[in-house]
C-alpha cells in the first residue's frame, strides 16, 4: 500500500516535471521561467536537508491539527446529530466559522495568540475539520435502523451505543475521510505558514516565491508530496488495522 | 389479557389510499397466533402500530395485560464488533442464562456462538435475532417473517419449542405460509384489502404442540377457511 | 468604370452600400491598426503607478497608435516571466528581479528606471526610537520580509554597521501591520510613498511622531521599479518600444507636474476611493520626490552606479551565483 502510493506520487511528479521541461524547451524559455534539469538537481541537493526539516516541521503541526480537528469534528458531530436546539446551534456555529476566509481570520488569530505555531495549528485544524465534521454529522445523524431497533425497543440504546453502532457501520467511510483529511490538514498548515509563520515548508515556499525561484518551489512540492504520501499511506494502514481488529474483516 | 383494535384508520404519509379503513378485532387469549394476508395488506404496519412504532393513526388500540410488546423482523442485524455469543451474553437479562442456553440448543445454534453475525447464513441470522428477543421480558412478541430462510424441519422444531417454553405469552406470527400458520397457530388474523368489510377476520388454526397428533382433515379445513377469508 | 456606367441604377445602390460598409468598418479598421500591447505592473493600482495610469487615462498610448492594456500586478505576478511567455510585451520589475532573471538566462532588457530613490524604507516612532546612525539599530526589533528586497537591504546595512543577527531582533513581516501598530516592532518596512504615508497619517492622528529610515542616506541605493521588455522587442520592434516608452514617460512627467495635481488626485481617488485627499496628496508629493528628484530631472534615466551596487549586494549575499554585468541589460537608447 505504502510503496505503491509513493511510486504513484513519483510518477505524477516526474510527469509534471517532464511536462514543464517540454514546455521550457518547446517554447525556448529561460531558466528564470522554468528551471533546467541541472538547476533542479543543484537546488534539490542544496535544499534537501533544510526543506526536509521544514516539511517534517509542517507535518508535525499538520498531524496535531488533524487530531484536534478530528476530535472536534467527532465532538460536534455527536453533539449536533440530534435535531435539538443545541444540535442546530452547534451546526450553525461550525458552518459559520468555516465560511470565513482564513486570511480574514488570520489577523484576529495574530492578536489573540501571536504568529507562532499555535496560529499554524489553529488554521490547519480549521481548514481540516469541516469535511470531517460533515462526514461525522452525516454518519451520526443517520440511524442504522436494522441494528438499533432491538436496542431501542428493549430500552438499551444509550448515546454511547448509538454512536458506536453508527461509527462501526460507517467505519470505512470514516477512515477514508480521516486519511483524506490529512491532505487538508497539510494544505492548511502550509497556508498558515504562508500567511502567519516563520517556519515550515509553507514559509520556505513564500520566500522562494519572493525570489521567483521555481526550482525551490518544485523541490518543496516534491517534499510535500513524498511526506504526504507516506503519512496518508500510514493512515490507511492504520485504518485497515482498526477495521481488522474491530470488525474482524 | 386483552388486545382490542377499534375503527383503526391509517394511511402512509404522502399516500392517498387508506391502508386501514375501520380495522377492528379483539384478541383475548394468550398463545401462538398469526397475522396472515397478501403482500402490501398492512401486516407490518399493524405490527408497528401495536408496538408503538406508528402513532399517527385514528381509532383505538386498547391493551390490557400486555405492558411489554416487542416487534422483531427478519431484516435485523447484530453489531459486527464481537461474536454472536458475546452479544447474546450482554443482552441476557439476569436469571435468564439457562433459558438462553436451552434456546441456543433448540435453535441449532450451538456451534455458531463464536462467529460474527455477518459470517452466518441468512437462516442462522434470523434464528439468532429471534432468540435474543425471546430471552427478553415481554408479554407480546410480534415475529415478522422471523423464520424466513430457515429450513422446514428446523422451523417446526423452533415453533414447537417456543410454544412449549412460553405458554403464557402472546405471539403474533406474520407469515405467508398458509400450511405453517394453519398448523401451528391458535388463531389466525386474516388481514384483507381496505375495500373489504370487515378488514380483519379470525380463523381458527390447529395449534399443534409437541407430541400431539395432527388431524389432517381439520388442518385442510383451517387452510381452506384462511384462503377463503383472505 | 465602364461597368458602373453600364449599371446605373445598381451602381448607385452599390456605391451606397460601399459607403455604408466603409463607415461601419471605420472604427474596426482604426482599432485594428493600433497595435495591441499588454503592460504588466508590479503592484496594484495605487500612487506608485500614477504615471502609468495617467498615460493610459489621457490617451497618450493611443496617440502613438498603441492599444495598451495596463494590468495590475501583485505578489504572485512576475512581469519578466509574462514577457518571456508572450503574455505581455512590457512590464515593471524591481532591480533584484531583473538581476535574478539575467543570471538565469532570461532575455530581459530594462528600458527605463522609474524610481530614482527606492520607496522601500522603514517607518519608526521617532518619539521613542532614535536612529541617528546605523549603530543605533543595535538591540532593536527590525521588521523584515524574509526573501524580499528589504532583507537584502537590511543585511547590507547591518554588515556596514558591523552588526550581526545576534545584535538585533529580526521580526518576520507580512501584509498585516498589527505587530507595528501594537508596538512590538521598532522599525517596519513600508513603501514610503504609499503605505508609509497612510501609517504616518494614522499614527499622527494618535499623536505619535513618525520618521522614515532611508537606506539611501547610508549609501545603500538598491534600485526599485523599472520598465522592462525583451531583447526580441528591442531588436525587432524598436519603433514600438520607442513609441510605448515615450508615451509612458510623458504620462509620468505630466502626472508629476504640480499644475496637474488636482486632476491627478481626482484620478487617484477613483482608484483608491477610501483614502482622504490629504493622504493622496502627500503620497503624490512623496512619489514625485522619488521619481523626479529635481524639477528638471528627465523621468526614466538610469542610475548605473546604483544598479551595479544592487548586483554587488546580491552577489555578496549569495542571491546570484556569479556576476551578471547588469549594465549590459540597461538599454537607454529609447529614452527621450
Amino acid at each position: 500500500m505504502l510503496p505503491r502510493r509513493i511510486l504513484q506520487f513519483l510518477i505524477i511528479y516526474v510527469l509534471g516535471i517532464c511536462a514543464l521541461l517540454a514546455l521550457k524547451y518547446g517554447a525556448g524559455l529561460s531558466d528564470y521561467v522554468i528551471p533546467g534539469p541541472d538547476d533542479l538537481w543543484r537546488t534539490g541537493t542544496e535544499v534537501f536537508r533544510p526543506f526536509g526539516l521544514d516539511v517534517l516541521n509542517t507535518l508535525t503541526v499538520a498531524i496535531l491539527g488533524q487530531v484536534i480537528s478530528v476530535v472536534l469534528a467527532i465532538f460536534v458531530g455527536v453533539a449536533g446529530r440530534r435535531a435539538t436546539w443545541f444540535g442546530s446551534f452547534i451546526k450553525v456555529a461550525a458552518y459559520n466559522v468555516q465560511a470565513y476566509p482564513i486570511v480574514a481570520l488570520a489577523p484576529i488569530l495574530f492578536i489573540l495568540v501571536g504568529d507562532g505555531w499555535i496560529t499554524r495549528l489553529l488554521i490547519a485544524a480549521m481548514i481540516c475539520y469541516f469535511p470531517v465534521l460533515l462526514s461525522v454529522l452525516g454518519i451520526m445523524s443517520e440511524p442504522v435502523e436494522d441494528i438499533e431497533h432491538f436496542y431501542r425497543v428493549t430500552g438499551r440504546l444509550r448515546w454511547q451505543l448509538e454512536v458506536k453502532i453508527r461509527a462501526f457501520e460507517n467505519l470505512s467511510k470514516l477512515t477514508t475521510v480521516i486519511s483524506g483529511s490529512a491532505t487538508l490538514a497539510f494544505a492548511g498548515t502550509i497556508v498558515a505558514e504562508f500567511i502567519a509563520a516563520n517556519a515550515g515548508i509553507g514559509y520556505s515556499i513564500r520566500i522562494a516565491l519572493y525570489q521567483s525561484d521555481l526550482s525551490r518551489i518544485l523541490a518543496a512540492l516534491f517534499f510535500i508530496g513524498i511526506v504526504l504520501s507516506v503519512y496518508q499511506g500510514l493512515l490507511e494502514i492504520t485504518g485497515a488495522l482498526v477495521r481488522r481488529t474491530w470488525a474482524g474483516v | 389479557m386483552r388486545l382490542a383494535c377499534r375503527d383503526i384508520r391509517y394511511r402512509y404519509p404522502g399516500s392517498e389510499n387508506e391502508l386501514f379503513n375501520g380495522l377492528g378485532f379483539v384478541l383475548e387469549e394468550p398463545g401462538f397466533h398469526a397475522v396472515f394476508g397478501p403482500s402490501g395488506v398492512g401486516k407490518t404496519s399493524l405490527a408497528r402500530l401495536l408496538t408503538g412504532g406508528i402513532d399517527d393513526f385514528s381509532g383505538d388500540v386498547a391493551v390490557k395485560g400486555l405492558p411489554i410488546r416487542l416487534y422483531s423482523h427478519n431484516l435485523e442485524r447484530l453489531p459486527g464488533w464481537s461474536s454472536v455469543g458475546k452479544h447474546l451474553s450482554r443482552i441476557t437479562p439476569p436469571g435468564r442464562e439457562a433459558q438462553r442456553e436451552t434456546l441456543v440448543e433448540a435453535f441449532g445454534l450451538t456451534g455458531f456462538m463464536d462467529s460474527r453475525f455477518s459470517r452466518l447464513s441468512l437462516g442462522q441470522r434470523n434464528r439468532v435475532n429471534l432468540l435474543r428477543y425471546l430471552i427478553q421480558h415481554f408479554q407480546l412478541l410480534i415475529m415478522d417473517e422471523s423464520l424466513a430462510n430457515v429450513d422446514e424441519q428446523t422451523r417446526e422444531q423452533i415453533l414447537l419449542t417456543i410454544k412449549e417454553m412460553f405458554p403464557e405469552s402472546c405471539f403474533l406470527y406474520i407469515s405467508h405460509n398458509v400450511v405453517e400458520v394453519a398448523t401451528f397457530c391458535r388463531k389466525i388474523l386474516v388481514l384483507r384489502s381496505p375495500e373489504k368489510s370487515p378488514q380483519a377476520v379470525f380463523v381458527g388454526g390447529q395449534d399443534r404442540r409437541k407430541d400431539a397428533r395432527l388431524d389432517e382433515r381439520r388442518l385442510q379445513q383451517s387452510m381452506l377457511e384462511i384462503v377463503n377469508a383472505s | 468604370m465602364s461597368e458602373h456606367h453600364g449599371l446605373k441604377g445598381n451602381g448607385r445602390a452599390l456605391t451606397a452600400l460601399a459607403i455604408v460598409l466603409a463607415v461601419s468598418f471605420l472604427p474596426i479598421r482604426s482599432s485594428q491598426a493600433a497595435e495591441a500591447v499588454v503592460y504588466r505592473l508590479k503592484w496594484l493600482f495605487n500612487v506608485s503607478v500614477v504615471g502609468d495610469l495617467y498615460a493610459d487615462e489621457k490617451g497618450l498610448f493611443a496617440e502613438k497608435n498603441l492599444a495598451v492594456t495596463v494590468k495590475e500586478g501583485g505578489p504572485e505576478r512576475d512581469a519578466i516571466k509574462e514577457i518571456e511567455l508572450g503574455h505581455a510585451q512590457f512590464g515593471v520589475a524591481s532591480a533584484d528581479q531583473v538581476i535574478r532573471a539575467r543570471s538565469k538566462g532570461s532575455p530581459v532588457v530594462v528600458i527605463a528606471q522609474l524610481f530614482q530613490v527606492n520607496p522601500l524604507q522603514w517607518i519608526y516612532r521617532s518619539g521613542r526610537v532614535r536612529i541617528g546612525n546605523l549603530s543605533d539599530l543595535r538591540g532593536k526589533t527590525l521588521g523584515v520580509t524574509f526573501g524580499g528586497n528589504d532583507e537584502s537591504i537590511l543585511r547590507t546595512l547591518l554588515a556596514m554597521a558591523g552588526l550581526t543577527e545576534r545584535d538585533v531582533n529580526l521580526f518576520s513581516v507580512r501584509y498585516d501591520y498589527t505587530p507595528f501598530l501594537r508596538d512590538r516592532v521598532d522599525i517596519w518596512p513600508v513603501y514610503r510613498n504609499a503605505q508609509g504615508i497612510i501609517l504616518q497619517d494614522q499614527l499622527g492622528a494618535e499623536g505619535e511622531e513618525t520618521a522614515f529610515f532611508n537606506p539611501a542616506e547610508y549609501g545603500v541605493r538598491f534600485v526599485a521599479n523599472s520598465v522592462v521588455t525583451s531583447e526580441a522587442m528591442v531588436r525587432e520592434r524598436g519603433d514600438m518600444v520607442r513609441r510605448f516608452l515615450s508615451s509612458l514617460l510623458a504620462g509620468w512627467q505630466m502626472a508629476l507636474e504640480a499644475s496637474r495635481q488636482p486632476q491627478v488626485l481626482e484620478m487617484l481617488a477613483r482608484f483608491d476611493p477610501n483614502l482622504p485627499p490629504r493622504v493622496l496628496a502627500a503620497q503624490l508629493d512623496a512619489t514625485r520626490s522619488m521619481v523626479r528628484p529635481e524639477p528638471n530631472f528627465s523621468v526614466g534615466a538610469f542610475d548605473a552606479a546604483a544598479w551595479r551596487q544592487t548586483e554587488r549586494i546580491m552577489l555578496e549575499q549569495g542571491l546570484i551565483p556569479q556576476p551578471v554585468g547588469v549594465e549590459r541589460s540597461l538599454e537607454p537608447a529609447f529614452l527621450p
